[in-house]
């Protein structure tokens, strides 16, 4: 069965480390280890990584395989590159904690808005929500 | 080794998977097949997020492939993947020599043929009365035969 080409370059970046950005919003970083035709990852050495500001966290994840369809993009990372100078690294439960209180914010901010579309008379549906982000 | 294979391997061994709606089954993996239907035992049920301090604790759960989105195995499963790896760089490099015009095939190596002990692509095989780039990769391989 020919292989087709999306796949093909798939993996060619095996064993190369990437940055999965999946539809719920959550970005992973792993080695690729292998591919298939629905483009499943084997990511391995996996660290979930959460961006808050400019402070980011990991958490240690181990192996993960990812269902194709709920990655919405996914790039080598490129390790050369300092951006120590733009993000600043903070522990585990900070970022969760700072994770939370944004969520916090930003749901506030739906729900203003939605009532203040209400008092005018019309519907407010958020083009983009936080579940699916594709 | 695919994905799917590295799920059936994994069977018997401890996994979480999470939903699409963001809730995690922690159990025993006890079958996989090739939709990625997934079937586990002795589940704890979590919901992630706002609720993530309920939890329910079930017998056996069967999760439909549509409504998973990643799975957790332990690490270890990897180790039983890394010579995989090799024959698909193998069959990655054949299937590039393929698509090189005729004259530039044979000088990027032969080493995409020998490594994985077979004949080359399976495609090549009886079809003389094809394509021209077809022929050529025959009198390849017969070079190295």
């Amino acid at each position: 069965m020919p292989v087709p080409p999306r796949v093909t370059l798939m993996l060619e970046a095996a064993h190369e480390k990437l940055m999965v950005y999946l539809r719920d919003g959550r970005t992973l970083i792993g080695i690729l280890r292998s591919v298939d035709q629905f483009a499943n990852l084997v990511l391995h050495r996996t660290i979930e990584r959460i961006h808050v500001g400019n402070h980011y966290g990991d958490i240690e994840r181990g192996v993960f395989v990812i269902r194709g369809e709920n990655v919405v993009l996914l790039g080598e990372v490129d390790e050369s590159k300092d951006t120590s100078h733009l993000l600043k690294k903070v522990g585990i439960e900070e970022i969760l904690e700072a994770q939370r209180v944004e969520q916090e914010r930003v749901q506030e901010q739906e729900q203003l808005r939605a009532k203040f579309m209400k008092e005018r008379g019309l519907q407010y549906t958020a083009e983009i929500g936080t579940d699916d982000m594709y | 080794m695919l994905p799917l294979s590295l799920l059936k391997t994994a069977q018997n061994h401890p996994m979480l998977v999470e939903l699409k709606n963001g809730e995690t089954y922690n159990g025993n993996l006890v079958s996989c097949d090739n939709w990625m239907n997934i079937n586990l035992k002795d589940v704890i049920c979590t919901s992630r997020g706002l609720h993530s301090d309920h939890f329910f604790k079930n017998a056996d759960w069967n999760i439909a492939s549509t409504n998973s989105k990643v799975a957790n195995p332990p690490a270890k499963m990897v180790g039983l993947m890394e010579h995989d790896i090799i024959n698909i760089m193998c069959g990655l490099k054949a299937a590039r020599e393929l698509l090189l015009p005729k004259g530039q095939r044979g000088t990027t190596g032969h080493s995409g043929f020998g490594g994985r002990g077979r004949g080359g692509p399976p495609g090549n095989r009886g079809g003389m009365g094809g394509p021209p780039k077809w022929g050529g990769n025959m009198k390849k391989k017969q070079q190295q035969q």
